[in-house]
């Protein structure tokens, strides 16, 4: 017989649903977000985004290639991922070697110092994002103001929605809710837009790339503190970092979870942090704290939230 | 909302593109009986070297309780017994017989009356006992012909009043076969008389044929027959791999769950595929044994050729008509839990429920875990195939243990679910034997 | 001054009171063990390998300990030396071993056993070994993944690119047994290092019917019994179309490793009437 035969273990087919098939899912959900930021913010935004994915993916493949001496791993997209996520978590005026330094606390520290994707503790892209917050504070706080709805001079700052939380509505408004929606605040490139993330996100759950159960979670838990506290709910949702945080950042397979019930528990306590930060925190902001904090006790709750088991009985071997 | 079970499983594409028509396949010149096609002890072999066998007659015995008995499929001479390369390449003891052109024609010609004659007008066996079904299906050398082989007189013999429903296995959840589908559309009243034998036998008050919604054909067929019985129903199921496994066939069909390293019987269930109801009516009412089965040959082969064929159980597998598509992969079985093939001329056993040949495309190669926690989602026994796959990869016997490995089913839904194609119940398969 | 002295009473009587806690509960919940286990362990290897048949090392010292003698007890990997100290320790006589190391009965290297059929499936010996035969087709050979370098300790067995077999590095084997008990298809034996090191096997564990066997691996044992007539000593059984010698009665003198027709006995040391063979097998 001329035919060759293969021999293998069952199962003989899989699923074509791969990783950078997944990775290039959320890219896509992305674009809305990016899209709303090249409007409000011009070509700093382009730039600002074109450098950190280029630099996530250059040190990516400077660590593998001389690192690590293993084969580059650049074609799963996961560091292009970080790269976009990490430049929609800056402000568009930040210097290009700010950017650059965080994309080597992204990828070199947090990702391949723990042995590249699917092994990091933290999300990288938090963790450049938080890096750089902590080390250049007046850099990664002033958020220039889209340029179509106030057309200001260049270089012109203003406060996000939460500072203006934080300081009192000293002199400042709070802006309508469409604006909220459209991008017409301040804030980093990816979080303006409620509107262009909640699109993503209905993507996401479109091709089933990740579960609704993280981002509703933290929205509850949200909403819980601020109940208590007696804030108002609904532009607290559409502030500042959340929905990123929520849609994106928190749902990362790697760092996230992976049962139902755990998630759901993951994405309270983020939820219940931030708004603790948020409201009795020194920083505005605590959506990277908060999101970086669970990441770090994603092992224990995979330990403690076990999938539904088919057989009641558990094993007496154990 | 159709029923089905409740924890993970998969979708895949069904393929079920072979035509339901079952084709006779001729007898083979040159039948090979392997001894050990059941789970079990093997059989011993009752005939010598050089003796003349009949179609039908009883070759080998069953030694222990948990065996079958094997009967010549074809009349001739006993050529040998001994090795013969089994599919997978492994050799393992069979009986060879060689016909002479006389009695392959006289063979072809019986059974084209026994199809055409005497199957169609059995009629059922009124005041027939539960021993006496029971001894017909030991006789004729039934096992579970789903793909597990277990002796079927052994599960029709459960404690005195412990079963409590008989569930007949007609999902055929694995994509591609179709030879179940085949069967009930064509012998519908006869699975259904076998399934009335089998509740006598096991003493249950109610059987129910479980189909999954794929097969409207086969379902109506089956709805038909058993519409006068009022113990017997057809359930429809959602489809869904793994259905026919027998633990979530049964939580599917009675919302009873079988406790971790219990048999169905625990919760007062038996299974029993459609196959193995066919091949009960067959022995009781005409005394025919286990020596044909119901093959798809199907694939990525032309499409004329993607058929169901009765072929007598010894015909060597490449004897089937079919085109082998270069550097293939031979699956006998569904694609899902089938085992390749690297031997065609190897025979077909009790245990084959179809041919299966794709052009061959490699896994990819296995990249990191990215915890997308996918396995854990399709997982029908709630594990966390991700974890027992490492154990096993890192020969941690004990951890995976205590990870309940000893409940997989092996079905390989989260080896054909993950996204970064890693080996997943590959690992866990050697965790399992190990961890024991 | 006041401060001091009140300071100093103080710690003092707490220093005491936690002396006294620390007492009572050292008493309390003592353990009794022989020193001697201790320092049993301390000579042996550390490495909880298994050779010995104990869970681990500080199991074997105390196994040692509580014997009273060394017969049945070895440290393989310690050695002789080692033993000879543990023997020291406990004051008895040291019973004498003899050095052993792994070898594989398999030589189906790329050549004498071609690859006939493509596996595609995790890279694990087990794994293959639970599908099918095997990439040659022989059911009885090495699979050639490695899962022996995988279970080795101390680095002593190592893939040979060339052959795709396994290679046993003579100076690290410890005949710990890890890899013989990984083998899913028993190919690894352990036998007698041999007196200069010099030993004879049988490399291949093929009990199929010569031409059968001959069908896949053209250096697979055919169980003809040639070696079984040229051997002197009576050291060569067959079973099953399989020669087998006897490490305990084999001198090692290695003539039945040129009688063999395929090449199936291999040698740690060169017999020169094999070398000719070769040279004439490559020339034809």
């Amino acid at each position: 017989m001329e035919s060759k035969f293969v021999f293998s273990p069952s199962p003989h087919i899989h699923t074509a649903n791969t990783t950078s098939r997944a990775m290039i899912h959320v890219l896509v959900a992305l674009v809305p977000s990016i899209a709303v930021a090249l409007w409000h913010f011009g070509l700093p935004a382009l730039e600002v985004l074109l450098i950190s994915t280029a630099s996530c993916m250059g040190v990516e493949w400077l660590v593998t290639r001389y690192m690590l001496h293993r084969p580059s791993t650049l074609a799963d997209g996961s560091a292009a991922l970080t790269g976009v996520l990490l430049a929609l978590n800056l402000p568009s005026s930040l210097p290009w070697w700010m950017i650059v330094a965080g994309a080597i606390m992204a990828i070199g520290i947090a990702k391949m110092a723990f042995g590249g994707l699917g092994c990091n503790i933290f999300n990288p892209a938090l963790v450049g994002r938080v890096f750089l917050l902590i080390s250049f504070p007046v850099a990664m706080t002033s958020w220039p103001m889209p340029q179509s709805a106030f057309p200001l001079a260049d270089g012109a700052t203003g406060p996000t929605i939460l500072s203006i939380f934080k300081e009192g509505a000293a002199g400042s408004q709070l802006p309508a809710y469409t604006d909220m929606l459209l991008g017409n605040i301040g804030g980093s490139m990816g979080e303006v837009s409620a509107a262009a993330l909640l699109l993503g996100f209905a993507y996401l759950l479109a091709v089933r790339v990740i579960k609704a159960w993280i981002p509703l979670s933290i929205i509850a838990g949200l909403a819980i503190i601020d109940l208590i506290a007696g804030f108002p709910i609904i532009p607290d949702i559409l502030s500042g970092g959340l929905l990123l945080g929520a849609i994106f950042m928190a749902t990362d397979y790697v760092t996230s979870p992976m049962t139902t019930k755990g998630m759901v528990f993951y994405g309270l306590l983020i939820g219940i942090i931030t708004a603790s930060i948020r409201r009795w925190g020194a920083y505005p902001e605590g959506m990277s704290f908060a999101i970086l904090l669970m990441n770090g006790c994603t092992p224990l709750i995979d330990r403690y939230f076990r999938p539904r088991r088919y057989s009641p009985k558990t094993s007496k071997a154990a | 909302m159709k029923k089905t079970f409740s924890i993970g499983g998969i979708h895949p594409a069904e393929h079920k593109t072979a035509s339901p028509t079952i084709t006779r396949q001729p007898l083979p010149m040159t039948a090979c009986v392997v001894l050990s096609q059941h789970i079990g002890a093997p059989a011993q072999a009752l005939v010598e070297k050089g003796q003349h066998v009949s179609r039908g007659e009883c070759i080998a015995q069953a030694k222990n309780f948990i065996s079958a008995r094997i009967h010549a499929p074809i009349s001739g001479t006993v050529s040998a017994i001994d090795n013969v390369t089994m599919p997978n390449g492994m050799s393992s003891k069979a009986i060879i017989i060689k016909a002479s052109p006389e009695e392959h024609r006289a063979d072809t010609e019986a059974r084209e009356l026994y199809w055409q004659r005497t199957l169609p007008s059995a009629t059922y066996p009124a005041g027939i006992d539960a021993e006496t079904v029971r001894k017909f299906i030991a006789k004729a050398g039934i096992v579970g012909l789903g793909g597990a082989t277990f002796p079927s007189h052994v599960k029709a013999a459960p404690p005195e009043g412990a079963a409590k429903i008989l569930i007949v296995n007609g999902c055929e959840c694995e994509p591609y076969l179709t030879c179940d589908d085949a069967l009930m559309q064509a012998f519908a009243s006869q699975i259904v008389g076998g399934v009335r034998l089998m509740l006598k036998a096991t003493g249950a008050p109610q059987a129910v044929i479980a189909i999954e919604d794929n097969k409207p054909r086969a379902i109506a067929a089956m709805k038909h027959a058993c519409s006068s019985l009022n113990n017997i129903k057809v359930m429809v199921l959602k489809t869904k791999y793994p259905q026919g496994g027998e633990k979530q066939l049964i939580e599917a069909v009675t919302k009873q769950r079988v406790p971790s390293g219990t048999l169905p019987i625990a919760v007062g269930a038996v299974v029993n595929n459609v196959a193995t109801a066919f091949a009960v009516w067959q022995a009781v009412c005409t005394s025919m044994p286990l020596i044909e089965r119901i093959i798809t040959v199907t694939g990525d082969i032309p499409a004329d050729q993607q058929r169901n064929y009765l072929t007598a159980i010894g015909t060597p597998i490449s004897e089937l008509p079919f085109t082998l598509p270069k550097e293939c992969r031979a699956i006998l079985g569904g694609p899902m839990m089938g085992r390749t093939a690297v031997r065609l001329d190897a025979p077909v056993t009790k245990g084959t429920s179809g041919v299966l040949l794709l052009a061959n495309r490699m896994r990819q190669p296995a990249k990191a875990c990215i915890r997308c926690a996918r396995c854990v989602d399709v997982c029908p026994m709630g594990l966390e195939p991700y974890l027992l796959g490492t154990y096993g990869r890192l020969r941690l016997w004990d951890e995976a243990r205590a990870a309940m490995v000893a409940d997989c089913i092996e079905c390989g839904s989260c080896n054909y679910i993950c996204p970064s194609s890693r080996p997943i119940v590959d690992y866990i398969r050697i965790a399992k034997q190990r961890s024991k | 001054m006041q401060l001091i002295v009140y300071t100093i009473i103080l710690l003092g009587i707490l220093g005491f009171v936690g002396a006294l806690v620390l007492y009572f509960t050292a008493k309390r919940f003592s353990v009794h063990e022989d020193p001697r286990i201790d320092s049993v362990c301390a000579e042996l290897a550390g490495a909880n390998c298994g050779g010995c048949g104990f869970k681990g090392c500080r199991d074997f010292a105390t196994a040692c300990v509580e014997k009273g003698s060394l017969e049945g007890l070895n440290c393989p990997v310690s050695g002789p030396d080692g033993m000879a100290r543990v023997a020291k320790i406990l004051g008895v006589e040291p019973v004498k071993t003899d050095r052993r190391i792994a070898v594989l009965r398999c030589d189906g290297n790329c050549t004498a056993r071609p690859q006939t059929f493509l596996y595609d499936g995790a890279k694990s010996c087990r794994v293959m070994n639970a599908v099918g035969t095997g990439t040659s087709g022989c059911a009885y050979g090495c699979l050639g993944c490695g899962d022996c370098t995988q279970v080795c300790q101390f680095g002593a067995i190592s893939m040979d690119p060339a052959t795709g077999l396994p290679v046993v590095d003579a100076d690290k084997c410890t005949a710990c047994g890890a890899c013989v008990a990984e083998c899913p298809r028993n190919l690894l034996e352990l036998r007698p290092l041999g007196r200069r090191e010099r030993r004879v096997w049988v490399a291949c564990a093929n009990r199929d019917r010569g031409a059968v066997a001959r069908k896949f691996c053209s250096s697979a044992c055919i169980g003809c019994g040639k070696c079984q007539k040229t051997c002197s000593f009576g050291a060569i059984s067959i079973a099953d179309n399989l020669a087998y010698i006897n490490p305990d009665v084999c001198k090692a003198c290695g003539l039945c490793v040129s009688q063999c027709p395929t090449g199936a006995i291999h040698a740690s040391f060169t017999p020169p009437a094999k070398t000719e063979k070769t040279v004439k097998e490559v020339a034809q």
